[in-house]
């Protein structure tokens, strides 16, 4: 029963968490003004919550952040203890901002952004503001970040800014302040709209009737934008997004976006420039790329002509550019913006530039790199922040970290002796900023609201005619993590908030679009769905993982059903040949004898192949391998296929806590109850079950799902035939019951029985899992389905018209298969061994990995290394100074 | 004089390399002393695209991309440049260094910026204040910057071993100055840092150098090597010359007719020769000939 907005609520509120909250202390609050009233834009947020109350509020946030955790939302954090893929911190409570504030600021963005866009250009053009404007050569060419390469470069449009960020915070008489541009590739939008998701779900009714401005118009302005940068007019254009990989902090920012606007997130290694144009590397061969978007930062983009000391970027696209047949966004060169030492400048270049005032002030700022200014910041160091001017330069040597920010007022007197020797010995390198007090706004914590500091980074995006750029009505709002803390970084533990531009007065004219139920965020269309080669490669090794991860598991779970007390009396029996299966699946692939297995009990044995990381081909190190693919690959994956391997992972590592008493990843010292393993291991295989279930159902059957498919079949053939080969060589007197544990295992006792009606039999059973090629399970199914993708697949013309490596081994194998007599197999000859079912089994596990390779080499290889070629040092001797030198003379 | 230049860069691969991008500084630059009267530049494998530029620092760059696979490629440079004597401005009336390095953060002109920036630190010359101060015995306050730099060439030129044994292409300038040891493009940078520290623009001079070895003996052609030295700027009094004063430590002297300038940069860094990225191709090798050649002019 939502209360209709003119409606006050019942003033009998049974909680007052708004009224709790905090007493204003001289600094700004977002939400209670200094009388201690409700601001008019948060009233009815305030009562809501009010209404909802602590318990109803904690219920949902844990939804909330189930939906995060689902996700996959990661942030990663360099040195964590957690690892890489940290949950991203979200805060249930936005930080809600009034739609006439916004539009003060939406003005002093755009302005910004024109400014910003203009100062670029000139500098990396005619540079009047060298010459004539006063701005000091110092900061600009002495910067490392100023590209001497990208001087004069044509950039279309002059549009050096597509989309650019500006941190903003807001100061005690309550006015936003600048503190940051983020002009070269910035991180965080991704996240804000993931925020809005998340927020959106969890508080459905709250947020339907604060009637918030939504995003998605915002990121559609922007793929239209990068559309239409395209060099190739007319043709539908390939938009990249150029990441620097899965180990880069916003990784999953990056994936996510890509997905988002139906872009291809490309590594530098899946593009190529050949003849002045940039290529993407696909299964079929090279594609042309048109725009990228990129998150790479200036100097790595080419090792060739930018900075050389790392691969990661692209070879050659400096002059790909210059050439004209690649629109890069933002434009090489524009990280120099970032420097906090043009801030001081900005309100002259405004007037000088624009011709008008600035509108959003930037925080009061030094550069050092001028006598004055130097003499100031030394003397008020103190109660300054300082900044590095030139990047990296900065604060290294305090704890030897690099830190974007010095609070003078926490050093002591000799940090702040030593701090000043380093301004003197390279004034231009620093910036010193005022330290602000900057706002508070509510957190939700421990069932109340509590003040945190906030910082907002609002987006601005070029928008072809929209008076050239347009914002995003939100942003990425940042809390520090404690009240006295005034660093709101995600880098250092802060949180992060969804931010709502909400109309004020009950009387607005903001309207309640038809037909759009909340802020369901559509993923758009992707026209540009390339798949590059490394993510091919990535797809089958996921499949590969998954099914590993998955015989693995049925596997263990025959054995524990055994070891549980309500086994079969078969038990002792099979339970011997299923260890040896599991030896045969894990240590023995190491080429080991399975000795030291062979003095643990059965139970340690199972123990130590499902939690032990350091067990060979052990659970925990296949699942981790298949958790760190999938998030490699998360811009191919659907979200449910996402979700199902954190719920796989969940399930494991919350068992694994309960049932070994250790923390994750450290070896179980003691045993654990065998039927909550068993239990985890039910779990698991119906868990493992669905993502199959997706794979096959929901999934495209494009050539990212043909990778995934043939890692998988590759991998359960590579399986089958270890079972077969530990538990059918060798029939014993039980052969019945060995049989029919391995029927199990193969999940074909189901179809064994219905066909046969019996107990199992070696030459039926045998059939049914090597030769039966309408059994799922069978390894003649696998080889049958792994020769139909191999011919479904592209292959790059060449003159040859043979089939390929790959096609022919896996022809072999089938065509071997087929002419095989299942009688033979089945024979033990007079001796004690299946001889012919052996021959045959060793055949196919030695042709298995070279199909792989064979693979591999054919469609995966395109990614060779990229290397610097040595350069010829200069070495001449002296060679003048011995000789008659007529100059000398 | 009329000098004709061979230069050439050979690789050779372990693997094949498909794909190799590159970048060189070769053709030698028109200056009022000197003019490039031909310059050609062959690589092979024949590259698929080739672009010429003009850098930031006017140096003509040619950038082009092999693309057909190959496990080896050799690029040859030929040139024939005039050289003509110059006079070096007399040391002793040169401007006092410390009213240059004021006087340069003042001038707001092309010209002005254009010297400014090479007082700054650079990729691979970082100033530090050792060098500064083993510099500062050679620029007392108010001595003529060319001869104070002179004095400081020399000094470098007595202090320093030549031994290409001790240095790399990225040993530090920090270190070069601490084992006392290096080759020319190792002093160049080091005699850089040490004006720089001082406040001074100096710049690094990409270059041959005529050697007066025998030419017809077989066993020294080729023996030759690209060069390296830096020029000191002092100021704009001479609206003739463009302020820029070459020195070559690695020789104690004042380049004139022997030099043969190619590329100016902040160091190495901006004007090395021949650069490349690849890929592919395994191991490599790299082989340098050089040949400065005394010809005929053709009037």
């Amino acid at each position: 029963m939502t209360p209709p907005f003119a409606t006050p609520l019942p003033t009998t509120t049974p909680h007052a968490l708004c009224g709790d909250y905090g007493e204003a202390d001289g600094i700004h609050d977002e939400m209670k003004a200094a009388d201690g009233t409700i601001r008019p834009h948060w009233q009815l947020f305030g009562q809501q919550l009010d209404a909802m109350g602590p318990a109803e509020i904690a219920r949902r946030w844990s939804h909330g952040q189930r939906m995060i955790q689902d996700n996959g939302v990661t942030y990663n954090v360099y040195g964590d203890p957690r690892g890489m893929d940290r949950p991203w911190e979200l805060d249930p409570v936005p930080m809600i901002v009034s739609a006439s504030e916004w539009a003060d600021i939406e003005a002093g963005l755009i302005q910004r952004a024109r400014l910003l866009n203009a100062v670029c250009a000139d500098l990396y053009g005619p540079q009047t503001l060298l010459t004539q404007l006063g701005i000091p050569a110092e900061l600009i060419l002495g910067h490392p970040g100023y590209l001497r390469p990208c001087h004069n470069m044509p950039v279309p449009a002059q549009r050096y800014l597509t989309l650019s960020a500006v941190d903003l915070a807001r100061a005690p008489d309550g006015r936003w302040w600048v503190l940051n541009d983020r002009t070269q590739a910035p991180s965080g939008a991704g996240y804000a709209l993931e925020n809005r998701l998340v927020i959106s779900r969890a508080l459905p009714s709250v947020f339907r009737d604060c009637r918030v401005t939504r995003l998605a118009h915002f990121f559609s302005r922007l793929r239209d934008t990068l559309r239409a940068m395209s060099p190739r007019v007319g043709e539908n254009p390939r938009i990249v997004l150029l990441t620097p990989g899965p180990f880069n902090e916003t990784f999953f920012e990056h994936a996510y976006m890509a997905r988002y606007l139906g872009f291809t997130l490309a590594q530098g290694d899946d593009l190529t420039v050949r003849d002045n144009k940039v290529y993407l590397k696909t299964l079929g061969g090279l594609r042309r790329v048109d725009v990228i978007l990129r998150r790479l930062d200036d100097g790595y983009c080419d090792p060739l002509e930018l900075r050389s000391d790392s691969a990661i970027g692209v070879s050659g696209l400096v002059q790909a550019a210059w050439a004209g047949n690649v629109a890069i966004a933002n434009a090489l060169g524009t990280g120099l913006l970032e420097t906090p030492g043009l801030m001081p400048f900005y309100p002259g270049l405004c007037k000088a530039l624009l011709g008008e005032e600035l509108k959003l002030p930037g925080v009061a700022t030094w550069w050092c790199g001028q006598p004055k200014e130097l003499a100031y910041v030394i003397e008020h160091l103190h109660e300054l922040v300082l900044k590095p001017a030139h990047p990296g330069a900065a604060a290294r040597g305090l704890g030897g970290k690099v830190i974007d920010a010095v609070f003078g007022d926490t050093l002591t007197q000799q940090q702040r002796t030593e701090m000043i020797g380093r301004i003197r010995e390279r004034p231009e390198a620093y910036a010193a900023q005022e330290s602000v007090n900057i706002s508070t706004t509510p957190v939700w914590q421990d069932g109340t609201l509590m003040p945190r500091h906030l910082m907002l980074r609002a987006y601005v995006a070029a928008a072809e005619d929209a008076g050239g750029y347009i914002v995003m009505p939100g942003g990425l709002t940042r809390v520090s993590n404690a009240a006295d803390s005034r660093i709101t970084s995600m880098q250092r533990g802060g949180g992060s908030k969804d931010t709502w531009v909400i109309s004020d007065t009950p009387v607005s004219t903001f309207s309640l679009l038809t037909g759009e139920t909340g802020a369901q965020v559509t993923a758009l269309s992707n026209d540009s769905f390339d798949l590059p080669s490394r993510v091919a490669d990535n797809l089958y090794w996921l499949g590969r993982y998954i099914e590993r991860g998955e015989g693995l598991v049925r596997l263990l779970r025959a054995i524990v059903g055994r070891l549980t007390g309500d086994a079969q009396p078969t038990a002792e029996t099979d339970l011997p040949m299923l260890l040896t299966a599991l030896d045969a699946v894990t240590v023995a692939k190491l080429g080991k004898k399975p000795e030291a297995a062979a003095e643990l009990t059965p139970e340690q044995r199972v123990l130590s192949v499902m939690f032990d990381p350091q067990s060979p081909y052990g659970l925990a190190d296949t699942l981790t391998r298949a958790r760190r693919l999938a998030s490699i690959v998360r811009d191919r994956v659907s979200l449910d296929t996402w979700r199902i391997l954190s719920q796989l992972d969940r399930e494991y590592q919350e068992s694994e806590a309960e049932l070994t008493g250790t923390p994750p990843n450290v070896a179980p010292l003691n045993m654990a109850d065998m039927t909550d393993v068993l239990d985890l291991l039910n779990r698991m295989v119906i868990t493992l079950a669905a993502f199959t279930g997706l794979g096959t159902e929901s999934m495209l059957r494009n050539q990212g799902w043909r990778f995934l498919d043939m890692g998988r079949r590759l991998e359960r053939a590579v399986n089958s035939i270890d079972l077969l080969r530990a538990m059918t060589l060798k029939p014993t007197g039980h052969e019945g019951s060995v049989l029919d544990a391995l029927l199990e295992v193969m999940a074909s006792a189901m179809s064994y029985r219905q066909r046969y009606l019996a107990v199992p039999a070696a030459l039926p059973a045998i059939d049914m899992l090597l030769l039966d090629e309408t059994n799922p399970r069978a390894v003649a199914y696998q080889i049958a389905q792994l020769a139909e993708h191999l011919d479904r697949l592209p292959r790059q013309s060449t003159g040859d018209s043979r089939r390929g490596e790959d096609q022919r081994l896996v022809l072999n194998m089938l065509t071997t298969l087929r002419l095989s007599e299942p009688a033979r197999l089945a024979e033990t000859g007079g001796g004690d061994v299946r001889d012919a079912l052996a021959f045959g089994l060793s055949a196919l596990h030695a042709q298995l990995p070279a199909l792989s390779d064979a693979i591999t080499r054919q469609f995966l290889s395109h990614n060779a290394v990229s290397t610097r070629l040595g350069q010829p040092v200069a070495v001449m001797a002296p060679a003048l100074t011995t000789s008659a030198d007529p100059e000398n003379d | 004089m009329r000098y004709r230049i061979t230069h050439q860069t050979e690789y050779t691969y372990a693997m094949p390399v498909s794909v190799g991008h590159n970048q060189v500084f070769l053709r030698p630059r028109d200056l009022p002393h000197q003019h490039c009267v031909e310059h050609a530049v062959n690589v092979e494998p024949a590259p698929g695209i080739s672009n010429l530029r003009t850098d930031f620092f006017g140096n003509q760059t040619m950038l082009f991309t092999v693309q057909e696979p190959h496990t080896r490629m050799l690029v040859t440079s030929i040139s024939e440049v005039d050289v003509t004597p110059r006079q070096p401005p007399p040391p002793g009336i040169s401007p006092p260094w410390n009213r240059v390095r004021e006087a340069v953060r003042k001038d707001n002109s092309p010209a002005g910026l254009a010297a400014l920036q090479f007082a700054f630190n650079s990729p691979q010359v970082a100033m530090f204040p050792e060098a500064t101060e083993y510099a500062r015995q050679s620029f007392p306050e108010g001595r003529p910057i060319l001869e104070a730099t002179l004095d400081l060439t020399h000094r470098i030129f007595k202090d320093f071993k030549y031994d290409p044994t001790t240095t790399t292409i990225s040993t530090p300038v920090q270190q070069v100055f601490s084992q006392r040891s290096g080759v020319c493009q190792d002093f160049a940078h080091l005699q850089i840092a040490m004006l720089r520290g001082l406040g001074l623009p100096a710049r690094y001079v990409s270059g041959y150098l005529r050697t007066f070895h025998n030419e017809d003996d077989p066993k020294l052609i080729g023996a030759d090597a690209s060069h390296a030295w830096l020029a000191v700027y002092a100021g704009s009094g001479d609206p003739a010359a463009d302020g820029w004063t070459d020195f070559d430590p690695t020789n104690d002297l004042v380049p004139g007719e022997h030099h043969i300038a190619v590329a100016y940069g902040r160091d190495y860094a901006d004007v090395s020769p021949v650069k490349g990225v690849i890929i592919g191709g395994g191991d490599q090798t790299i082989k340098v000939r050089v040949c400065v050649k005394p010809v005929e002019s053709q009037g």
